[in-house]
């Protein structure tokens, strides 16, 4: 398959979606540092993209812009058809359509396995407990860990604390996914065991933005492949294209560097 | 914890435990723990000697001939509750048992004490064994009296002592104690071949029965006054001798705990635990100015004033939260709580430039009214939510009003002094009262402080410094002197209500610090987290920030709240007769003890270090219990 037909597929397939999130020249300022240079992107609904470039290069402040963690000083931020401003309301209502996962799980270490996953629910989207409780331990059988439910999360492995990070934002049943270097923090034996359950997440139609330096994953998941680099979007393309055939000096010297 | 021993030690995926160093015997112990080099060996003895000596020190002084321990038992009373009236001791009772059958209720709800292995217990009944045998061996021989009662003198002035075989043989009661406990370790030890755990409850039973049936055994020597002599009545017991029925308090708490250990297991186990909470919350209150005050109603003021008033305020308020819960009411809520808010205050601002009369509690309800009223835009949606904003605030109203017409009724009790409470009554009311306050006024000092508001932060911080810049004595001598000249006429404050007002402000300064401590240490991701899944900032402090912050720093808590419980003792600067000054300046002061001080210091210091350790234990508990998560 050529470079044109695999663009192509994919604009089949994402062909008449909605468009989910959708950023307009987004800048961010730390002080006078620029970490966002005018990023304009794209995502439609049920698309997997997965945002790559060098530590530094803006990918995980930009995904934390989605669900305003950062607060970007210039552009547009529209997810689901609610802009991102400084009304706390549009705030809320983003952050209850979009899940999180973090580099360091930031699971709630006082609480259970159970009263992590439910503890939303119960008192965002104000589920009566029996109903949330029942939800969680089907997202536990999901993410292939239901025996852990009663644990406390410092009595898990990495591998089982992310994908119950996982379960915890499934649990508010979300429109997009967020996953800012799931991997980076866990034993490489680990990992298998969280890529598996996002990939089974990509196939069940979930849209998904994943910050990730797991190229296998990259290859075999994604629609998209977005490389950043200085805070700017340097090539954007389908796996096929990005791996084989990049155009961009800066990614083929990227490639280069991790593959 | 039914099965704490099992988590505390984590079995491998195999389920077997790790394996464990081969056990010592009692002479290869010795040798690896106390005398593994002649250093050691030196220290070893060293140290055993001086513990030993001061042992012997202590014991010399509380069984010295000099001693007048009547003092103590004369003012036993005193000690505990100084000048309550005679005529109304039962009261007395009616407070205390009122707290000992929460405790048993409260034990008998929360406790889940797991298992204790029979050999330890048979350890602790050896080690008791012991360790009075070593107190009766060190003791000196008693000095002999002649029969007068008088010590004998050799000629040189030195006093007679019995000989060492002869106290020994004098102390045949206390060898009688030790060889029991002996044998009731030996009989537990023995009987333990399988080494069993025993149950922590029932131990508890055995202990609260071994308790009533001791005060039938114990004897207590009523002593009466006369003629300059105190004659002790041998054949008394304390199970119904005292003035507080001791008796009754023990069964009173054994009703208790199993009516506790009965909701335990049925269904309104939820409600129990939040009702018992909810009886201690303001039971120092109760107790204090209903129970042991006595206040004299005056019903015609109740009919025409308070109750009216009362009611005006639930039903009124609860008409305004209903409308200002409406799905529609928009922007006007927030304008309409605001405007409640500046009425409120107003209503303070006037009361300190005495421009029109007014209730205090009216300015309280309304200051509520106020907060109710912000608090609104969380509770708009379906009746249900709103009949609960509805529920909190006619709740509240009842308390209030019921509590503030009761503090602002005089009392009917016979005072013989300002105050009417004083002795461990008093310290113990002070303490509990002070930490209770101060507990939530720190906390939302320190989120204060943390916050992101500047307003806030400069208020709390500053609050903060100036508070923990002054010596404790210097804010309870402002708040008792210097307050009542700030106040409007017509406002009074009691002694004891400035007082608490100064102490609990003091206290929460220096708990907002520790809090501090433990917010810092709950990380940016936890936050962020909690932003992510869509909490509500309020949800995120209450559910995630302040459960961690505040078990990072309970060590720091404890430690304040003992501080507390002690530097009460600091009331007697301004004229309140707490325990210590009881003991430093009531019993010496009265002719028959002249002068005589030490005994009830020295029992002051054990009362003191009683509470104080419980207190100590009990967090160390919690420490290992709430820690189970961390790891």
């Amino acid at each position: 398959m050529s470079i044109d037909d695999a663009t192509t597929a994919v604009s089949e397939k994402l062909a008449g979606r909605e468009d989910m999130i959708v950023c307009v020249d987004v800048d961010k300022f730390y002080g006078d540092f620029q970490a966002l240079k005018r990023v304009t992107a794209t995502i439609k609904e049920g698309e997997v993209a997965v945002v790559c470039g060098p530590s530094g290069s803006g990918k995980s402040t930009w995904i934390r812009c989605i669900n305003r963690l950062e607060v970007h000083q210039g552009g547009d931020i529209v997810v689901d058809g609610i802009e991102l401003t400084n009304d706390l309301r549009n705030i809320e209502r983003i952050r209850s359509e979009v899940g999180m996962v973090f580099q360091q799980f930031n699971l709630f270490p006082h609480l259970t396995v159970l009263d992590n996953i439910t503890l939303a629910p119960i008192w965002v989207r104000k589920k009566p407990r029996a109903e949330a409780e029942s939800m969680a331990r089907a997202l536990l059988e999901r993410v292939g860990i239901p025996e852990q439910a009663e644990k406390f999360p410092g009595q898990l492995s990495g591998g089982q604390q992310q994908r119950v990070a996982i379960a915890r934002s499934l649990a508010m049943e979300p429109r997009v996914m967020l996953f800012d270097e799931p991997t980076s923090a866990l034993d490489p034996e680990m990992i298998k065991e969280v890529l598996d359950v996002m990939k089974e997440l990509a196939l069940s139609g979930m849209t998904m933005m994943v910050v990730t330096h797991e190229m296998g994953f990259a290859r075999e998941v994604a629609d998209r492949i977005m490389f950043m680099e200085g805070g700017e979007i340097v090539e954007v393309g389908t796996p096929e294209h990005f791996f084989t055939n990049p155009t961009e000096d800066r990614t083929k010297l990227f490639l280069s560097q991790i593959l | 914890m039914e099965n704490r021993d099992a988590i505390l030690t984590i079995p491998d995926e195999n389920g077997s435990l790790p394996p464990k160093a081969p056990n010592l015997s009692i002479g290869q112990w010795f040798r690896k723990n106390l005398f593994s080099t002649w250093v050691n060996g030196i220290l070893t003895v060293l140290g055993t000697a001086a513990a030993l000596l001061m042992l012997r020190g202590v014991l010399n002084f509380v069984f010295s001939e000099n001693r007048q321990w009547d003092a103590v038992r004369t003012n036993a009373r005193a000690l505990m509750t100084l000048t309550y009236p005679e005529s109304q001791y039962v009261r007395v009772w009616v407070a205390f048992g009122s707290v000992v059958v929460l405790a048993g209720l409260s034990a008998g709800i929360w406790a889940d004490w797991g298992r204790l292995p029979a050999r330890r217990l048979a350890g602790w009944f050896m080690g008791a064994a012991g360790f009075l045998a070593v107190c009766i061996l060190v003791r000196e021989p008693s000095v002999l009296m002649d029969l007068e009662g008088k010590t004998i003198r050799l000629p040189d002035g030195s006093l007679v002592r019995e000989s060492f075989a002869s106290a020994m043989t004098d102390r045949a009661n206390w060898w009688a104690v030790v060889a029991l406990l002996l044998i009731v370790g030996g009989v537990i030890w023995r009987s333990d071949s399988d080494k069993k755990q025993l149950k922590i409850t029932q131990v508890t039973y055995l202990g609260i029965g071994l308790g009533v049936l001791s005060l039938w055994v114990a004897p207590y020597g009523h002593y009466a006054f006369t003629d300059g002599t105190y004659i002790a009545d041998p054949n008394s017991t304390v199970a119904f001798s005292t003035k507080m029925p001791w008796t009754v308090m023990w069964i009173m708490l054994a009703i208790g705990f199993f009516a506790g250990r009965w909701l335990r297991t049925s269904s309104y186990l939820v409600l129990a635990k939040a009702g018992s909470n909810l009886l201690w919350l303001i039971s120092p209150v109760t107790l204090y100015f209903v129970i042991l005050r006595d206040p004299a109603l005056d019903y015609s003021h109740v009919f025409s004033t308070d109750l009216p008033m009362g009611l005006a305020f639930g039903i009124l308020g609860a008409c305004f939260l209903w409308f200002l819960t409406r799905s529609d009411i928009g922007e006007i809520g927030r304008i309409l709580a605001t405007a409640m808010l500046g009425i409120a205050i107003f209503n303070w601002v006037a009361a300190f430039f005495g421009w029109y009369p007014m209730l205090q509690k009216a300015r309280i309800s309304f200051l509520l009214l106020a907060v109710a009223a912000l608090l609104a835009p969380n509770f708009v949606g379906e009746a249900a939510k709103r009949r609960q904003l509805l529920l909190g605030w006619l709740g509240t109203m009842a308390l209030v009003h019921y509590l503030a017409t009761m503090i602002n009724t005089p009392s009917t009790v016979e005072l013989q002094s300002t105050e009417f409470l004083g002795g461990l009554g008093l310290t113990l009311f002070v303490a509990v009262f002070v930490v209770l306050l101060s507990f939530p006024l720190g906390v939302l000092l320190a989120l204060g402080r943390t916050s992101k508001f500047p307003i806030f932060r400069i208020l709390s911080t500053s609050y903060i410094e100036v508070i923990r810049g002054v010596p404790l004595i210097s804010v309870l001598i402002f708040f008792s002197v210097m307050v009542p000249l700030f106040l409007p006429d017509g406002m009074e404050l009691a002694e004891l209500g400035a007082v608490l007002t100064g102490y609990t402000l003091f206290s929460a300064a220096y708990l907002a610090e520790n809090v501090r401590g433990g917010l810092q240490s709950v990380t940016k991701g936890q936050y962020e987290a909690a932003d992510a899944i869509g909490l509500t900032s309020a949800q995120r402090t209450g559910f995630i920030v302040l459960p961690q912050a505040l078990r990072v720093s309970i060590p720091q808590l404890v430690g304040q709240v003992i501080a507390t419980f002690k530097e009460t003792s600091l009331l007697a600067i301004i004229g309140l007769f707490d325990f210590l000054r009881v003991a430093n300046s009531v019993i010496p002061a009265q002719s028959e003890f002249m002068g005589v001080k030490r005994e009830g210091i020295l029992l002051v210091a054990v009362i003191y270090f009683f509470f104080n350790f419980v207190i100590s234990k009990y967090s160390q508990r919690l420490e290992r219990r709430v820690g189970l998560g961390e790891r």
